[in-house]
């Protein structure tokens, strides 16, 4: 075991919540190169300390946040992630999230945060370089993100730390609540917020000073600066920088036809222009805001101007955002939607998760499953704003049998509610969906079924791209900045910063089998918990329902496609015919210690 | 239709008394400055230094900011080649998690640090060619002293965390990086938000006088306008959003 000579500290916080210890885990250069960081070296501490069918509520469960070499760096766009066992699903997943937070832990000289155990009453972790701290969060504990963020920032005394925190959502157990980082941006999708809340954590505050140790700085920097101008080159990034995603939701309407719409019934919805990027730029935004060092500025912030929402500030609509809680809701009430999303960002409730479960529920009440009665009286109608705050409201507190029914989430719904409401319940491996609709962009499927997140419209869109993906997660980078114009480039721009920043000699052959290696570990850990190719598919309601208007009216993705999709999925990566990962991969991938689980698994399937 | 007629009337009366009474200072305190030390300092400069200098200054258009520390960095690279933007000589406040406030050294004209600098000779002194603050770091006796650091109406002067000595902006002789890093950053849709130029006219001496967190409120007023008690709030209700 060596230590890492350059890119890395070298250590990785590890906190003790039951004990409040609070201890330094060392990290070697083999692993850091075998994993990356981030997502990668999250799934390691996943799969090597997990056994199968392990409770994501256990004692031992633990939250990885991790960063990557290049956090802290010259290099433009980098992230951290959010790493842990899904309460929501049982699976494996992560969330990547912005900012300038991964940059402060790798400052303070951390290569990730490793949380486990609960604390007795809550508790929220200050880090200031090398001193890490447990502290009492009870004053906090109730108070939305925003407020949180504040009084964490105040008691550190230190305008230059950057947060992350849970809102109500996360301490009251909701499985899909966020974690809401610098107030605004989220890492969501992962029930990271409800882990959290379980551990008693409220928050974490963080802020560095050091530098990140480097092997040849010039050579490196220059590296970065090449890899900056491709990104600031890039000319598909101007629409980004001035849109952010709000402008592919006119996009994907008029050009793509795959913006959902009306819980995933059709895609053509033309009052997109009152809800859209364009509304947005003309009525709402102020600013632009930009994660470290990056010229693509994609966050844009607003201000309501009038009406009851008068005041009120707020990020978005991403294109995400916009679909799931604009579209899919048939919302034309802009300030309606945008108070949605910020109650969401408020609350600390992933926006993706929330806009389906109300969509689902709309749809139920439509066909007469729901009543009024079911959910507290409220009115609850295609495009009824304020319908939809009370049930966002309610479902972060599970308040009330409305509450209770929403905060399950839309497969344990449908189960409750039967009546044959599993054909319009849209979810992939008990997760709602994003914003995407199969039908109209095709592609997208394999993100969301074969992806091993599931159901996230982030993993990539074809197996090389899901490779692609898997890296920019590893090494914590934006996939706007450095993914789409870095990792397709032969050798991968990444491999040019990477070697003389780690004093690596790293190859284009191991970078792509690290990639490999990184979604295959994931994969094992999805098969220990029972998932196989029975589980890598879409809702029915994309292969039964074909699109009723619109330019791709009658498409369908059909079971056609499904199997070509996980056939050219399963080759790539040099899995069975069932997606279980074969003992021969396992082992070129230098995972032998999984071999023996999947084997395992794989009987009894 | 009722609602649509008194919102507007809402809106004016927040926005025109609190905003342009604002601004309406702001701009007759930027008058007054020009219209005083613009007219005379030039005069000074001339007569203290050699002929034609170029007399570059820091400014930063405040509302372009998007709070990516491009300056930082780059600043840390000209100073030293490696990120650290603890150590950097300019540095980005984000302000009640919704604007970012650049903290730049202005390049006063009376340059309140030299001025209290006690040591002899001062350990700070004006870089004749860019205008930039030179700490000679010899003599300077740094963290027993920071006088430079309480002098600085703008707050912007930070210790260095190894030394303990101050950090203060040279102007890279002339030529800042951190404006080409703000340069190459911008574009779509609003320009850069730094600029080094010869626009002093004494503005920077009005400007200086904000402190961050003032500038952060100003900001927040300037683009947001936010009602009653500044932003709205879930609060223990969750209601009101």
């Amino acid at each position: 075991m060596t230590a890492p000579k350059g890119g890395y500290f070298g250590k990785i916080l590890e906190v003790d919540l039951s004990k409040g210890e609070i201890k330094t885990r060392p990290l070697s250069d083999e692993l850091a190169r075998k994993c990356i960081g981030g997502a990668g070296m999250g799934d390691h501490f996943l799969t090597t300390e997990y056994k199968a069918h392990h409770d994501p509520y256990a004692e031992d469960s633990f939250i990885f946040i991790g960063v990557g070499p290049l956090n802290g760096t010259y290099c433009p766009g980098t992230r951290a992630s959010f790493v842990n066992q899904s309460v929501y699903t049982g699976l494996i997943s992560h969330a990547e999230v912005g900012g300038h937070f991964g940059n402060e832990i790798k400052w303070a000289g951390w290569d990730g945060i490793y949380i486990k155990g609960k604390a007795k009453k809550p508790v929220w972790l200050s880090i200031k370089d090398d001193k890490a701290e447990i502290k009492d969060a009870s004053k906090m504990w109730g108070k939305d993100t925003e407020t949180t963020d504040e009084m964490i920032l105040k008691e550190m005394k230190d305008p230059y730390a950057r947060t992350a925190v849970i809102g109500p959502a996360g301490e009251n157990g909701v499985p899909f609540a966020a974690v809401i980082v610098e107030r605004f941006r989220a890492a969501a999708r992962t029930s990271t917020g409800a882990l959290m809340g379980n551990k008693k954590l409220k928050g974490i505050g963080v802020r560095g000073t050091k530098a990140v140790p480097t092997v040849e700085p010039a050579k490196f920097l220059q590296a970065a600066k090449e890899a900056e101008q491709l990104a600031v080159d890039r000319e598909a990034w101007q629409g980004i920088k001035r849109w952010g995603t709000g402008g592919l939701l006119e996009q994907k309407q008029w050009v793509t036809s795959s913006l959902i719409t009306k819980n995933f019934q059709t895609t053509w919805y033309p009052d997109i222009e009152h809800i859209g990027g364009e509304q947005a730029a003309r009525t709402f935004w102020k600013r632009h805001v930009a994660c470290n060092n990056c010229p693509v500025h994609c966050l844009k912030l607003g201000v309501i101007r009038e009406g009851k929402h008068k005041g009120l500030i707020a990020e978005g609509p991403e294109y995400e955002t916009g679909g799931l809680l604009g579209s899919n809701l048939m919302m034309k009430d802009f300030a309606g939607m945008m108070a949605m999303i910020e109650l969401c960002d408020g609350l600390g409730i992933d926006s993706i998760s929330t806009g389906g479960v109300l969509a689902f529920t709309t749809e139920c009440v439509d066909k007469g499953v729901l009543t009024a009665a079911d959910l507290d009286g409220i009115k609850v109608k295609w495009g009824y704003a304020d319908g939809y705050l009370e049930l966002i409201r309610k479902m972060a507190y599970k308040e009330g049998k409305a509450g209770k029914l929403l905060a399950k989430g839309v497969r344990k719904m449908s189960q409750e509610i039967g009546k044959g409401s599993e054909a319009w319940a849209v979810q992939v491996r008990g997760k709602e969906i994003a914003a995407h609709d199969p039908r109209g962009d095709k592609n997208r499927a394999y993100s969301y079924a074969m992806g091993q997140c599931g159901g996230d419209h982030h993993e990539g869109d074809s197996p090389e791209i899901q490779a692609r993906w898997a890296m920019v997660n590893s090494l914590c980078m934006c996939s706007f900045v450095g993914g789409y114009p870095w990792a397709k480039e032969t050798p991968p721009v990444f491999v040019n910063m990477l070697n003389p920043l780690c004093g690596w000699d790293m190859t284009s052959e191991e970078y792509w089998a690290t990639a490999r290696r990184i979604i295959t570990m994931e994969r094992s850990f999805n098969v220990r918990e029972g998932i196989s190719r029975k589980d890598d598919r879409l809702h029915k309601r994309f292969i039964t329902e074909p699109l009723p208007e619109g330019p791709k009216k009658g498409t369908l993705f059909t079971a056609e496609d499904e199997k070509k999709m996980q056939e050219a999925y399963y080759k790539y990566y040099g899995w069975d015919d069932n997606g279980i990962p074969t003992e021969a991969t396992l082992k070129s991938l230098e995972l032998e210690y999984l071999i023996e689980d999947v084997q395992k698994a794989k009987k009894n399937l | 239709m009722k609602e649509e007629i008194k919102i507007p009337e809402i809106i004016n009366k927040e926005t025109s008394r609190r905003g342009f009474l604002k601004g309406a200072a702001m701009t007759a305190g930027g008058a007054i400055a020009l219209a005083t030390i613009g007219g005379v300092k030039p005069k000074e400069v001339k007569a203290a230094e050699a002929p034609k200098v170029l007399q570059r200054y820091l400014f930063a258009e405040r509302q372009n900011c998007t709070g990516c520390r491009g300056c930082e960095y780059a600043c840390n690279i000209e100073h030293g080649g490696v990120v650290r933007p603890s150590t950097a000589r300019i540095h980005v406040y984000k302000h009640k998690g919704v604007v970012d406030i650049p903290v730049i050294c202005w390049h006063c004209d009376d340059r309140p640090c030299i001025a209290i600098c006690p040591t002899n000779p001062k350990s700070l002194t004006v870089d004749p060619k860019g205008n930039g603050i030179i700490l000679n770091e010899k003599t300077c006796i740094g963290e027993k002293c920071m006088k430079c650091q309480e002098a600085c109406p703008a707050q912007y002067v930070r210790a260095n965390p190894d030394t303990g000595q101050p950090l203060m902006c040279d102007m890279c002789g002339g030529d800042p990086e951190c404006v080409k890093a703000c340069v190459r950053q911008s574009g779509q849709p609003q320009g850069p938000c730094l600029v080094a130029n010869t626009l002093g006219f004494g503005v920077n001496q009005a400007y200086r006088n904000v402190k961050p967190v003032k500038a952060g409120e100003d900001m927040l007023e300037l683009l947001f306008y936010p009602g009653k008690g500044g932003r709205p709030a879930t609060g223990k209700s969750g209601k009101g959003r």
